[in-house]
């Protein structure tokens, strides 16, 4: 047998896949690809009345970043339920000031904000979120040669068949005091050996593994703190935390795994002591906090679909040691938190720690597709948010989506970049977008590094009462949107034929008047491309400083967004899924459809590829290269990896000129070059890494983790694998 | 005797193939890391292969020539449907397994003995 076998070589069957795959439409039959699957409402919440008046669009126009900017003054409002926050005059004046002295400092480093040893200690691997790793033993030339040399199983993980719900899984490993530390859905915090995966120590917080807020399990990991001035004998100068969907949070020794009984109620802060608005469901501490310094920055999720009033967003500062909290900061005026909720940051932030800065991604308020209830201006809802560290003022702020009625929460953390443009050097910000958008301002003073215009956006047909629209939305000029949004995605015709012109049918019933057309209740809805699933997740942009690359990986997803009124929403609703199906929209008159566009057997009815990796010149802001990334797979059948596949999760980068990254549904975790984008390497995980990885070294090796864990929202398989490889040893 | 021969052999490449391909196929569905195991793709896989297992067994006794021509055109639809998923579950072997009982398949259509002789003749 094995001599019939031997003759065909691989890389030829391979290519005969991927040719026969492609070409014959029976893909589809063998694989129904239901690209996307099912099961959730989500985190956070939504719009923003604003008024934003702005010449449409002419790239070459310079947009008045000055108009769009909301320095202090204007932020008052919005900053009056702030515990501590005080005037708002920490503006504008301020830090153009700062902005001045950081650009003309003549000492500045030459390449700032790359990090002066390697440091992978939290979400996005530095507290700038750049996920840069200045390693550089792994290269494009050799990353071939990876091996897998280690691999743990945390047993913390259920398909939801049974009475737990299904687990999602989006923890970096974080590398820190020579340790992996590792969180997981059943809010347990485990202490690996970096070298081995040997179990230092585990700790179970016995936290509810009921849905309470998420129709899942979710972790997103766990944050770490160390002392400056360590007490020699004492416990707790190093501290990991996690926080549980009841909104526990633990403070634990980073060495032992054991409370800190200094933090906090022994070691354990109960967040769910400031849910005092519509507290309709607990504050699900489900993303670490931030540590910046001393403090510990706090977000939250909860549920925005569900109900019109629900507990308005807010960041706690807390002491890092005692859990004592230093101030708070809400994104909505006292009227508003009256009358909605949420936009609420559920995910990392990032922080400026030598300018004072910390950076919000701020989400929607509630509820996601609806606004009647919050028709007045809202500016830091859907936003980048600045604040001042230590005291939590607005420094400055830019919304980029105005009165949100379409789930577009901010979802990652502002990636931190100096860049040189036009030979001038900017200390920028990328803020990526669910809508496929990359702002970039200076991350100082909010002020546009492209122009970023205000373009007039559709009115709506009337259908929806009480509604408000936002007459502009902000558009950016530099980078190129990441998917082409300007005009009605074009049909698969693939889909259509094996669809008997269903989607055809579906595209004919469907509103689309453009980028940010409203949702209706009229025929099958609104057409968006993308709406909640994106565009880019909180995976977040990486970005190399040495060559001044950025890297994000983008999903290309048409969605259709139906409004019911209540009657109507009654008989229709049959359940919810994770970014798709019904929710109630509970106290507003309408509830919201959100379905994925597929034909009867699941095909996508738009146009291949579903997903890409993107590298963009910040010098200029253009494309370098951009390529499919990953293969949609379902029922275990692979389709062609030049359709690409809707991704979840983001990359890593390193100074060895390689690209890590998982966030595809066939599970594969792969490497890229980050000059050319070609694929130099690949290995099967045991789910859909929809974590970012993380790059470490050890003992003098170069490691690179990955945590396989799936989400939902890509396809219904569930992981428990933490996978760690390197170079075979010398 | 020849032709006997010619005949026997390609219903034991066809049997060979249609083993190694169950075999192929339960390490891809049980085995963790395949990027398909526990999916319905590799299950489907699995019993198709046990048909043309069992379709094979049942081919090389029969000496109806209708029934050999039926059989025949059932295998041939499973060898190439089970090829076509082994390419799309990555399962590039699975394919080349397929593609060998194809030969084995042909082997016996070649054969001038396989449509007039019995096979225990």
């Amino acid at each position: 047998m094995p001599t019939f076998l031997s003759p065909l070589p691989l890389s030829t069957l391979k290519l005969t896949a991927q040719r026969l795959g492609s070409a014959t439409a029976l893909a589809l039959l063998l694989a129904p690809v239901p690209l996307f699957a099912q099961d959730q409402p989500t985190e956070s919440g939504q719009t923003s009345a604003q008024s934003a008046s702005q010449p449409s669009s002419d790239a070459a126009t310079p947009s008045t970043a000055s108009s769009d900017t909301t320095p202090a003054d204007d932020t008052d409002p919005q900053n009056a339920g702030s515990q501590d926050a005080g005037s708002q005059d920490a503006g504008s004046q301020d830090v153009s000031t700062a902005d001045a002295s950081a650009q003309q400092n003549p000492n500045r480093p030459p390449i700032p904000l790359v990090p002066e040893k390697p440091t992978w200690d939290s979400f996005h691997g530095q507290l700038n979120a750049q996920k840069y790793s200045p390693l550089d033993q792994i290269t494009a030339d050799n990353v071939g040669d990876l091996e897998k040399v280690w691999e743990f199983h945390t047993g913390d993980i259920a398909d939801g068949s049974g009475d737990t719900p299904a687990t999602v899984w989006s923890a970096t490993p974080v590398f820190a005091n020579d340790t992996i530390y590792i969180g997981t859905p059943f809010y347990r915090l485990i202490a690996l050996d970096p070298g081995t995966g040997e179990e230092k120590w585990s700790f179970d917080t016995q936290s509810s593994r009921k849905a309470l807020t998420q129709p899942v399990l979710k972790n997103r990991g766990v944050s770490y703190w160390e002392a400056e001035n360590p007490v020699a004998g004492e416990p707790c100068q190093k501290i990991v935390y996690m926080g549980t969907m009841d909104a526990q949070l633990f403070a634990l020794d980073a060495d032992t795994g054991k409370l800190c009984k200094g933090f906090a109620d022994n070691g354990v802060l109960n967040v769910n002591q400031w849910n005092d608005t519509h507290s309709v469901w607990p504050l699900s501490v489900l993303q670490p906090p931030t540590v910046v310094g001393n403090h510990l920055m706090l977000g939250w999720a909860g549920m925005d679909w569900a109900y019109e009033q629900a507990p308005p967003g807010t960041i706690f500062s807390l002491n890092a040691q005692t859990g004592e909290l230093e101030w708070t900061f809400q994104a909505l005026s006292d009227e508003m938190r009256e009358k909605s909720g949420t936009a609420n940051v559920w995910t990392h932030m990032s922080a400026d720690r030598e300018n004072g800065l910390l950076y919000l991604p701020v989400s929607s308020p509630s509820p996601n597709y609806w606004g009647g209830n919050r028709t007045e201006k809202a500016p830091l809802a859907t936003s980048t948010t600045a604040l001042d560290i230590e005291t939590g003022k607005v420094v400055w702020s830019r919304q980029w989506v105005h009165h949100d009625i379409w789930d577009y929460d901010i979802n990652s953390a502002p990636t931190l970049m100096d860049i040189t443009v036009d030979g001038k050097q900017i200390p920028a910000l990328v803020q990526a977008t669910k809508q496929g958008f990359l702002f970039v301002v200076n991350r100082l003073t909010g002020e546009d590094v492209w122009p970023i215009e205000e373009r007039p956006v559709p009115q709506g047909d009337g259908s929806v009462e009480g509604e408000v629209y936002a007459p502009t939305q902000p558009f950016p000029t530099k980078p190129a949107p990441l998917l082409d949004q300007s005009e009605k995605p074009k049909i698969w015709s693939l889909a259509d034929a094996v669809g008997g012109g269903q989607c055809s049918r579906l595209w004919n019933d469907l509103t689309y008047e453009g980028m940010y057309t409203p949702p209706t209740t009229k025929g099958e809805g609104a057409l968006a491309y993308p709406d909640s699933s994106g565009g880019v997740q909180w995976g977040g942009v990486a970005f190399d400083p040495e060559s001044q690359t950025a890297i994000v990986n983008t999903s290309h997803i048409v969605q259709t967004m139906k409004l019911y009124n209540r009657e109507d929403y009654e008989e229709a609703d049959s359940g919810s899924g994770n970014e798709s199906g019904f929710a109630p929209q509970k106290g507003a008159p309408y509830g919201i459809r959100l379905k994925v566009a597929v034909n009867w057997l699941g095909m996508p009815c738009w146009e291949p590829p579903f997903g890409e990796l993107v590298a963009l010149d910040m010098h200029t802001g253009d494309v370098k290269w951009r390529r499919p990334i990953g293969a949609s797979q379902q029922y275990g059948f692979f389709m062609p990896e030049r359709w690409g596949s809707p991704t979840i999760g983001g990359p890593a980068v390193t100074a060895g000129g390689v690209v890590f990254i998982g966030a595809s549904m066939d599970a594969k975790l792969r490497a890229f070059s980050l000059k050319t984008g070609e694929e130099l390497w690949e290995d099967q995980a045991q789910a859909p890494a929809v974590a970012n990885p993380s790059v470490y070294e050890y003992k003098g090796r170069e490691y690179v983790a990955f945590v396989a864990g799936g989400n939902t929202i890509l396809k219904d398989q569930v992981g428990d694998q933490v996978v760690v490889y390197a170079l075979p040893e010398k | 005797m020849s032709q006997s021969r010619s005949f026997r052999s390609g219903i034991i490449v066809l049997l060979l193939a249609s083993l190694a391909g169950l075999a192929l196929s339960l390490y891809a569905y049980f085995t963790p890391l395949t990027g398909v195991d526990g999916t319905l793709g590799a299950l489907v896989v699995i019993l198709s292969t046990i048909a043309l297992v069992v379709m094979t067994l049942v081919l090389a006794p029969l000496s109806c020539r209708s029934g050999r021509v039926a059989l025949r055109v059932l295998i041939l639809l499973a060898l190439v449907g089970t090829g076509f998923a082994g390419l799309l579950l990555h399962q590039w072997w699975l394919t080349a397994a397929m593609v060998v009982g194809l030969i084995g398949l042909l082997l016996d259509m070649a054969s001038p003995a396989a449509s007039t002789t019995p096979a225990h003749s």
